[in-house]
């Protein structure tokens, strides 16, 4: 049987921080298959970031501290492994393109430089050949006169430019997995559209999977296959994105979905907001970390944190309550 | 690049017409009277005798004609002797050393440039060295360790420290010594066969294969060296520490790290170079902290550098040579900035290329 390309289980993330102990991600499992695209949307601090950036150790150790949890890339444990082990995960077969490219390179080194180090690296190429193959992976991101630019430095490039350039940097070693943090979200609107463009056309030519952390609904749309919402450090609802769109059944979900503007829409109604503000995780939440901001709550929720429950169609969702009916779950 | 430096040479004399007039004026608030005092031999028998030396001199005419006297030079009432004129090269003639005071920087100056070689690399690469090695290890023994030193670095006087040393390694051990070269060093100098081609001993001293001088050269300077080092080291530690931790934060080095680099690479490929920015606007203060003496540390040591040289003058009134220091002083800071600002091209594009 051929085991997922990548299965979390129970990851937990914390950090020390001089007003007490952050309990950024609290048991976050989720699979995700090859060549396939999952969505992780969540408002800021609800551990999404986190959670990837768990995965590849790249949290700074201390404050942060990986305190349970697996992450099993084709059947080795990600957490287990050994920092030189990690490294050639990390760029070789995992890559990562980050949410700012305009802080995400390096200002005092050349393009040509920062994308040869990967190739270098994990491949072993030798300085011609990863020149040779900058420009093609340059060129294949739709930056023009490739050869001339790699001499140029970062604060030459637009701010789409550099995206371009961290995803053709990221895709150099040809990772089975792209993380990508919210990489649209500094970015004007049209360039947004075309880096979404172009991370689809990359997918469809190197067939690998992804996972694109955002909070634009929008965008995982037209991006994701499956998408997973968090909330409170935990994946609170997770299913394909057509189910999610059509059928959402956590009360968070219903929010985010609800909180769109439509453009069918008659009339100027106010956009609907969700009330409250997200937990501060100071401690592990033992009850629904959504249960202060839900208009379905129930005095269980109040008590009992709910998990993850296959609700059929390859849907999941972490709530006592059924909200197709607004009865408590059996 | 070319541009860049172009412009900044532009600016030079402009910063030295501001330095001149800065260091002159400062020096005005010392009333006629006291200004006189330099050019008394004996004990004035009364107030007649003062007021004729302050016009003889012309030390009560107005600001401005004194400062373009001193820019042009002047005629000496007594000898007849052209005396003076920043615009030609000259300081005037130190009356409290008794000999011109470009003279004085001529013999002064190679001994502080010496000592100022010398310094400059083992307290660079040893204080940036620490620095980076405690940020890397943020909190950790190591870390806290530099942390303790550099606030006993900085805080600990350098007179203390000086004197200290000089128990130990001379009173005691007799390792090292004060002043600036043994009596056999001077009078081989004077007896001629040993040539002065750079007037820095202990390059003097290699250069003519004379390993003895060059050794009694470094037993002079050590104990300086050490206590300049001492210092200086704290500094950098501490600016060196917080420019890398911050550097180490930020979304680049990340980028690092996600792409696989070992570790070492991260940090001397791509966090040091960032990290280098401010220290390298230090360096340019630190030059001239070097260059324009360490009067302290020259006194303490009897080394006869321009430094402690500066400091005698200022001690007896001396305004002509004290000015002629000051100018000698804004020479070096202006060039050691013009340095630091083409070093800052050099290592960042984003100067360099805009």
């Amino acid at each position: 049987m051929p085991h997922d390309l990548l299965n979390v289980q129970n990851l937990e993330t914390r950090f020390k921080t001089p007003e007490g102990t952050v309990h950024a991600v609290n048991g976050v499992s989720f699979k995700l298959n090859e060549g396939e695209t999952l969505g992780v949307v969540g408002e800021s601090g609800c551990g999404k970031s986190v959670t990837m950036l768990s995965l590849l150790k790249l949290i700074p150790q201390p404050p942060g501290e990986i305190v349970a949890g697996k992450a099993l890339f084709k059947g080795d444990d990600l957490i287990a492994m050994s920092p030189e082990e990690m490294r050639h995960v990390r760029g070789g077969q995992i890559a990562m393109v980050f949410q700012d490219p305009m802080t995400s390179l390096n200002p005092v080194m050349t393009i040509g430089k920062q994308m040869e180090e990967p190739l270098k690296l994990h491949l072993g190429f030798t300085p011609a050949q990863a020149r040779t193959r900058s420009i093609e992976l340059l060129e294949q991101v739709g930056i023009p006169r490739a050869g001339e630019r790699l001499k140029d430095y970062p604060h030459q490039y637009s701010g789409g430019m550099r995206q371009r350039v961290m995803i053709a940097m990221a895709l150099a070693c040809a990772p089975q997995i792209l993380i990508a943090d919210e990489p649209t979200t500094a970015l004007d609107v049209t360039i947004q559209a075309q880096i979404v463009d172009l991370v689809i056309r990359l997918r469809e030519e190197l067939g690998m999977a992804i996972v694109w952390i955002t909070h634009d609904l929008g965008v995982v749309a037209s991006i994701a296959q499956r998408v997973a919402v968090m909330y409170g450090g935990f994946i609170i609802e997770e299913a394909p994105v057509k189910e999610l769109f059509r059928n959402p059944r956590h009360p968070y979900t219903i929010g985010l979905i609800g909180s769109l503007p439509q453009i069918e829409q008659e009339g100027r109604k106010r956009l609907f907001s969700i009330d409250g503000m997200p937990p501060m995780l100071y401690q592990k939440p033992r009850s629904c970390p959504f249960s202060p901001r839900c208009h379905w709550v129930k005095e269980r929720c109040r008590v009992e944190n709910p998990l993850l429950e296959d609700i059929g169609n390859e849907h999941r969702v972490a709530c006592w309550v059924d909200t197709s009916t607004g009865s408590e779950r059996a | 690049m070319t541009n860049y430096i172009i412009r900044r040479l532009l600016m030079v004399p402009l910063l030295l017409i501001g330095v001149t007039l800065i260091i002159f004026g400062m020096l005005q608030f010392l009333g006629p009277v006291e200004r006189s005092a330099l050019y008394m031999k004996d004990f004035p028998k009364n107030d007649k005798q003062v007021e004729g030396i302050i016009r003889q001199y012309g030390l009560d005419q107005p600001f401005l004609v004194q400062y373009w006297k001193w820019l042009t030079g002047v005629k000496d009432p007594v000898t007849g002797e052209m005396e003076g004129g920043v615009l030609r090269g000259q300081f005037g003639y130190s009356r409290t050393a008794s000999q011109p005071v470009v003279d004085i920087i001529r013999n002064r100056f190679p001994n502080t440039l010496d000592l100022a070689l010398w310094t400059v690399f083992p307290m660079l690469s040893v204080g940036i060295w620490m620095g980076v090695k405690a940020a890397v290890n943020q909190n950790k023994a190591f870390d806290q360790a530099a942390r303790i030193y550099s606030i006993i670095g900085t805080s600990f006087p350098t007179f203390v420290f000086g004197l200290l040393l000089l128990m130990f390694f001379y009173a005691k051990l007799k390792w090292f010594l004060p002043g600036r070269m043994s009596d056999w060093v001077n009078q081989l100098i004077y007896s001629g066969n040993f040539k002065s081609y750079t007037h820095l001993l202990t390059i003097d001293a290699l250069l003519n294969g004379r390993f003895d001088v060059f050794w009694d050269a470094l037993r002079h300077l050590i104990m300086p060296i050490m206590t300049l080092s001492y210092i200086n080291w704290a500094t950098y530690v501490r600016v060196t520490r917080s420019s890398m931790l911050e550097t180490l934060r930020m979304d680049y080095v990340t980028t690092a790290r996600a792409k696989g680099l070992l570790e070492r690479d991260v940090v001397n490929k791509h966090a040091r170079p960032n990290a280098m920015l401010p220290i390298v606007t230090m360096m340019g203060s630190s030059i001239v902290g070097l260059l324009g003496g360490v009067v302290i540390t020259e006194t303490v040591f009897n080394y006869p550098g321009i430094g402690k040289a500066a400091a005698d003058a200022a001690a007896q009134l001396d305004v002509v040579t004290v000015l002629g220091m000051g100018i000698f002083t804004g020479l070096i800071l202006i060039v050691s900035n013009l340095i630091v600002d083409v070093m800052y091209a050099f290592i960042d594009p984003r100067v360099r290329l805009n």
